[in-house]
């Protein structure tokens, strides 16, 4: 009973860890076209587009990071829990407005096109890993 | 564990929380401080280079004459003003699409998401003195738009024919 719940703890946290570095690193490679992506949601005036393209990657990087390494995992669970949180009213707000846009979640510059429907639904499932590796540290001393 | 001292982690983990992005953002900045400098100074960002795949030839945009930007007025050709919002705003080409050049990244990557590709382009902007709608429509051919031209008379020129213009004019 005891070894299920570990290996579902240490997987949602691996998972969660390795998908937000993967998505800081591709859009930290490529700053302007991920400000690109920021801008196609028409939320923020032309300069905060780059401001936040310059930013969010790194502490998706930073968060990924440390759930890889199992340091700080509670913080890091709430940090990304927040960011999605965030992500997931900004699509919200794109699909009401009926925009036809790419999510910019990965790779910047629109190759494979994700909708805000897709994109909303996987932002779902992270909430859900996230949930899981919180309520899985939450047992433990970290 | 009682409720008060889940109240004091969770204040922790808020706390450590808001650090760790605060150090992420604070490399993110030094990263990018230079690229950030260019856009808060509102400078151009020509030298930043771009997401386009420079391996890919480039075609220069070709001009096209007035007389031929008239017939194209009622086909399915978007025109592309790339002069400054205050400009459109005061007037531009029946129909034409404000994407300022200076605000191109963004502008490009938003008509992405709204043009189609095989959408043929005109781009225009203040006349024969003013490059930025040659460059405009070099960015426009390297973001995957297949026919892009350049009426180089821009808005001076089609106002001067006496031809119909939108905005508030005065």
């Amino acid at each position: 009973m005891k070894n299920w719940r570990t290996i579902l703890y240490h997987g949602s946290r691996l998972v969660l860890g390795a998908l937000f570095c993967y998505a800081g690193v591709v859009k930290a490679l490529d700053v302007v076209a991920f400000a690109g992506s920021v801008a196609n949601y028409q939320l923020l005036p032309y300069q905060l587009n780059f401001l936040v393209a310059a930013l969010l990657p790194y502490v998706e990087l930073a968060a990924g990071l440390l759930l890889l390494l199992g340091r700080q995992v509670r913080p890091a669970v709430v940090l990304i829990a927040g960011m999605n949180g965030v992500f997931i009213v900004a699509l919200l707000s794109v699909i009401l407005r009926g925009l036809d846009i790419d999510c910019g979640c990965f790779r910047p510059g629109g190759e494979g096109h994700t909708s805000a429907q897709m994109a909303l639904l996987r932002d779902v499932g992270i909430m859900l890993l996230a949930l899981v590796t919180w309520l899985g540290v939450g047992r433990r001393n970290d | 564990m009682s409720k008060q001292l889940k109240v004091k982690t969770l204040w922790r983990d808020l706390r450590r929380a808001f650090l760790i992005a605060l150090l992420a953002a604070v490399v993110g900045l030094a990263v990018n401080s230079q690229l950030l400098w260019r856009v808060f100074s509102g400078q151009t960002l020509n030298t930043v280079p771009s997401a386009v795949d420079e391996s890919v030839e480039t075609i220069l945009p070709l001009p096209v004459e007035l007389a031929e930007v008239r017939e194209l007025q009622a086909s399915t050709t978007l025109f592309i003003d790339a002069r400054s919002r205050e400009a459109f705003a005061e007037g531009h080409l029946p129909g034409a699409r404000s994407l300022p050049w200076g605000e191109e990244v963004a502008g490009v990557g938003v008509l992405q998401a709204e043009v189609p590709l095989e959408t043929p382009l005109i781009v225009y902007c203040s006349g024969y003195d003013c490059t930025d709608s040659f460059e405009l429509a070099e960015r426009l051919i390297a973001a995957g738009y297949h026919q892009v031209r350049v009426f180089e008379g821009g808005f001076p020129e089609w106002r001067d024919a006496g031809l119909p213009v939108e905005g508030a004019q005065p």
